[in-house]
């Protein structure tokens, strides 16, 4: 039992590290003819693979060899792909490829199926690990591979800088910049999509691209590069077109360099001698001209590309690499001798920015100070980075700094192509994630750290925080409570007469028991005035000489018709030898019948006696003197007993009047006219006692 | 008096001879018309009484458009009471009709033209109005007719401090002190001058004053530690708020302020809970939520961070702040046109920091 299970177990080994199954014929004896072909092919890509290698050996581009070499590779691969060799060449051919996140698997089942394949085995197993952002890994391998390196040669400085780019990108990675990276799928394809240079405004983008186009593809099935076009319509790149113009030719066209204002822009083609020269093309319309060459001074014998406009227009920048040099483009500098030829000086070598690997492209911002540019050295976590550089005060450029995670990866990020004010930029990078090869990215930037708002809040004035309580009102008043006035009219007249009488008032108002009033009537007229407070109660008490005291009870109501209450006092005579004409007591001619209409007087006089039970009066009648002294006496005499007479019926006692006739001996006027002897013809009567 | 302009008729009219009782002579028929006349004043003074003890009351109840109703009526029955124009324009003040109260104090200063507490109260109207020429003028008028009047100084030292002359409100409040050394409001409104003077420590000083004077005024203990928050002194500042919220545990601005101090103190989540309180007490407190979500921000919570700017400007849409912060709430979320959107939006209300923000980040 416990034997099948070891056998199980060694089973189960075998396929999950795999067999390397090497290119011999007796691992493939029952298909020979298969093998010949497969190892032909193996044979036919391990040449180019070889010329790929001194390629990259030297810092120089593999050019084609790996692509040839992985068109066999892929053929011997489709009969046996359980070579550890196979695997490991075609690791390699992706590792210096656009498309490097494909050597990973391959180098690593090289790796697994033979861990002593290739002398570079270790090597590109750092390679693959780095792309994987394992860099400690990564780092193992490399040393590993630099301790059992024996060759002489150069490639030290590789592997150091793997180590380096390792180094840096364990530094780098975890503290990733404030940045964005997103991938714009509208300009990218399956093939490489490079070279963007953005406009001012962000509004249009330039790039290279060698998808299909409509010119013939090369003996690997590889389009040339073109220039493409896109815009920025309602936050979205518009699918990219060729540009107009003769700019683009059947050959490789790169777009390296947009102007500030749009209207030219520096290019890469290959010569006639097959060396890559700047050319500059130049917008009309909307169609780009045929590109024109630079002088010899810029374009030599060597490869240029990846050039730039400077800020003022003044100078170029670009990277070339130097016939059998062995540190790939440095970047160069070019002044402008006349502008007007487009002539330039010979180029200077920017050293602060140029290192031991390849350098370019190169971005210069439009503030004159600052230099965007890629590069395979300095502190790259691998591959191309991009790198910032401050232009240096009295000349040079400052220290190049790694523009970080994740703009930067292990795999090349190159071109950076920044909008006006720096918010945005775009690069290119085949890291993986991508359509394929080279996509274009966008940046962006955070900009430097927001800092939130936070308010406080205070009741700086007291008088906000606690309104003042006081309202500075004027307090409440006590309602006047002052009554109604009612004029009050009186008169006080004498009871009989009716004529007016002098005499002293006071009022008192009930409800206080106050006086409220004192005067004196009118001696003239009997006629007082005044007012009262209305809807009172009020005593009356009058006082006048000679005359009864009079006292009575009234209300002054409220809302009084016309605020007027009318009062007439009659006040009683009680003076003894007071004489009182009773002037309305009538008799017919001649005769002692007293007429009706003296009734009212003479009840006034009932009303006297009544009112005053110790009176006593007498009654006289006058005459005048017309007629005899003796008939006049009786008349008077009569008419003086009618009245009393009159008054007894009304039930005055007779012993408290006298009747008296005197006929015309007591005139009161003159008998010689007639109204005088109308005054003497009269009825009186006068007080006799009290 | 009454009785003896009675008794100057009685001499005056006379008697010209005996008349019929019902009818009036000329002269009864004028005495009568008087009281009658008199009967109305009575009756007018006394509607006009009540109406302006009316208006009185509809004022305490803060009924503002009752009240001015109630005094005016005092005033059409008897127009030379003086009270009823005087309440009635404060009255008007208090509901903010200031040209109302200008034209009602217009009036009494004819009858009255010395009333100073006339011209203080046309002096508020003038500054309601943002008249501050006239309302200066009228103060002063107050001032010279009522020099010993500390409202009136401490009325013309907010003004001077709404109208940012600090200065001349420092020696307003100055006089108000002298005049009455135990007046709080005068050394805490003395303090936010200084305050905004950026004079901090002498700030605390009067806010410290003023604490002393009553130390029951929790806007006084607020004040002091947002002003001990500027000048760093954090312990300070959260001792003042914590006095503060002893007194009034709902004083929510005290959390509110606590929790920025802790914010300064990079106590994160400190000035959460801090937010958080005064949201709870007052759920309609816009700051708050701007603030915590600040907070959130800072702890890179953005989602959560948004939920509170929105919260914030729906309560207080005016509030700038709160579109920065969302703003950049925004951003993080990948809302670029969201976020440029808010930091429009503040910067149209007035936000510097919007203004960086939206010219650093949404042109291209």
């Amino acid at each position: 039992m416990k034997k099948y299970i070891l056998l199980a177990f060694i089973g189960i080994a075998s396929l999950t590290f795999g067999q390397d199954v090497e290119f011999k014929g007796s691992n493939f004896k029952e298909d020979k003819d298969g093998f010949k072909t497969a190892k032909e092919e193996l044979d036919l890509g391990t040449e180019q693979w070889l010329l790929g290698n001194a390629q990259v050996f030297v810092v120089k581009s593999p050019e084609m060899f790996y692509k040839k070499g992985l068109e066999h590779f892929e053929k011997a691969y489709a009969f046996n792909p359980n070579s550890a060799e196979l695997n490991f060449k075609i690791g390699v051919c992706h590792a210096h490829s656009t498309n490097k996140d494909k050597c990973i698997s391959f180098i690593k089942d090289a790796h697994e199926r033979n861990p002593e394949v290739d002398p570079f085995i270790d090597y590109y197993m750092g390679f693959a690990l780095q792309l994987d952002g394992k860099f400690e890994k990564a780092i193992e391998f490399y040393t590993t591979f630099e301790t059992e390196y024996r060759k002489a040669d150069d490639f030290g400085k590789f592997v150091k800088q793997r180590k380096n780019e390792c180094k840096a990108g364990m530094k780098l990675v975890p503290n990733p910049i404030r940045a964005w990276i997103d991938h714009v799928p509208e300009l990218s394809s399956a093939f490489d999509d490079y070279a963007p240079s953005v406009t001012m405004d962000g509004e249009e983008i330039i790039l290279t691209s060698n998808r299909p186009n409509a010119n013939q593809p090369n003996e690997v099935g590889v389009y040339d590069d073109e220039i493409y076009s896109s815009v920025f319509v309602d936050g979205k790149w518009q699918k990219p077109r060729v540009l107009k113009g003769k700019i683009n030719s059947k050959a490789n066209d790169v777009s390296n360099n947009l102007s500030y204002n749009g209207t030219k822009m520096l290019m890469s083609r290959i010569n006639a001698q097959g060396n890559m020269d700047i050319y500059e093309s130049f917008l009309k319309g909307d169609t780009w001209s045929e590109p024109v060459s630079f002088s010899r001074d810029i374009n030599f014998k060597s490869n240029e590309r990846f050039a730039s406009y400077n800020f003022n227009d003044r100078s170029i920048y670009f990277a070339k690499d130097k016939e059998n040099g062995k540190n790939g483009y440095d970047i160069m500098v070019s002044g402008v001798k006349v502008k007007r030829d487009r002539s330039y000086g010979l180029p200077v070598q920017v050293l602060d920015v140029s290192s031991q690997f390849n350098d370019g492209p190169i971005y210069l911002h439009p503030d004159g100070k600052t230099m965007y540019f890629a590069s395979e050295g300095f502190d790259s976590m691998g591959g191309y980075d991009i790198f910032m550089s401050k232009k240096i005060k009295g000349g040079g450029w400052g220290q190049p700094i790694n523009m970080g995670y994740p703009i930067n990866t292990p795999y090349d990020d190159y071109f950076f192509a920044a909008t006006a004010n720096g918010k945005y930029a775009y690069i290119a990078s085949n890291r993986a994630g991508g359509k394929g090869g080279f996509d274009i990215y966008k940046v962006t930037f955070w900009g430097e750290p927001k800092t939130p708002l936070f308010a406080t809040e205070d009741y700086l004035l007291a008088s906000v925080a606690k309104p003042i309580q006081d309202p500075e009102l004027v307090g409440a008043v006590k309602v006047s409570s002052q009554a109604n006035l009612t004029v009050f009219k009186g008169i006080t007249i004498d009871a009989i007469t009716k004529k007016a009488v002098e005499a002293v008032i006071d009022i008192t108002d009930n409800r206080t028991g106050k006086v409220v009033e004192s005067f004196t009537t009118n001696s003239a007229t009997g006629k007082f005035l005044l007012s009262l407070e209305s809807g009172g109660n009020y005593g009356i008490a009058v006082k006048a000489d000679g005359y009864l005291f009079h006292s009575e009870n009234f209300d002054i109501p409220d809302g009084s018709a016309y605020n007027l209450v009318n009062k007439t006092i009659e006040l009683k005579n009680i003076k003894i030898g007071s004489k009182i004409a009773l002037r309305n007591v009538f008799f017919d001619t001649g005769k002692s019948e007293i007429r009706s209409e003296s009734f009212a007087e003479l009840d006034r006089l009932v009303k006297l006696l009544k009112d005053v039970p110790a009176l006593k009066i007498e009654l006289s009648g006058h005459t005048d003197n017309t007629g005899s002294v003796q008939s006049n006496n009786k008349l008077s005499q009569d008419r003086a007993e009618a009245v009393v007479n009159y008054l007894a019926s009304k039930g005055i006692a007779k012993n408290r009047l006298v009747a008296k006739g005197y006929g015309s001996s007591r005139p009161v006027d003159t008998n010689d006219t007639a109204s005088g002897r109308q005054n003497n013809r009269r009825t009186e009567f006068e007080i006799t006692g009290n | 008096m009454k009785k003896i302009a009675l008794s100057l008729f009685f001499a005056v009219v006379g008697f010209t001879g005996f008349s019929q009782i019902e009818e009036l002579t000329p002269e009864e028929q004028f005495y009568r018309d008087s009281i009658m006349h008199l009967n109305e004043e009575n009756a007018a003074i006394q509607l006009s009484q009540t109406a302006y003890n009316e208006g009185i009351a509809a004022f305490q109840k803060q009924s503002y458009n009752t009240a001015v109703k109630m005094f005016t009526e005092s005033i059409n029955n008897d127009p030379k009471f003086t009270p009823a124009y005087f309440n009635k324009a404060v009255a008007q003040n208090s509901m903010k009709d200031y040209k109302g109260a200008i034209k009602t104090v217009e009036s009494l200063l004819e009858i009255k033209p010395d009333y100073a507490k006339a011209f203080f109260q046309r002096a508020l109207a003038y500054q309601g109005l943002s008249d501050f020429l006239n309302a200066e003028k009228d103060y002063q008028k107050a001032i010279e007719l009522e020099p010993k009047n500390k409202k009136v100084y401490y009325n013309y030292g907010t003004m001077k401090f709404m109208q940012k002359d600090y200065y001349e409100a420092i020696a307003q409040f100055t006089k108000v002190v002298m005049l009455d050394p135990e007046d709080a409001y005068a050394f805490n409104d003395r303090g936010s001058c200084y305050r905004m003077l950026e004079k901090y420590s002498l700030a605390v000083k009067d806010y410290q004053e003023a604490a002393r004077k009553n130390p029951k005024l929790t806007f006084v203990l607020n004040n002091m530690g947002t002003t001990q928050t500027k000048l760093k002194m954090y312990s300070d500042a959260l001792t003042s708020f914590n006095q503060a919220l002893l007194v009034d545990p709902n004083f929510y601005l005290a959390y509110n302020n606590r929790g920025v101090t802790h914010m300064e103190m990079g106590r994160v989540d400190d000035a959460i809970n801090d937010f958080t309180k005064a949201i709870q007490i007052n759920g309609d407190y816009a700051p708050a939520y701007s603030n915590r979500a600040g907070a959130y921000f800072k702890q890179e919570k953005y989602e959560l961070a948004k939920k509170d700017a929105d919260k914030a400007i729906q309560l207080n849409p005016k509030l700038a702040d709160a579109y920065v912060n969302r703003g950049m709430a925004l951003e993080m979320l990948r809302d670029m046109n969201g976020a440029c959107k808010d930091w429009q939006k503040a910067r149209e209300l007035g936000s510097e920091l919007a203004k960086a923000y939206h010219s650093g980040n949404c042109s291209n």
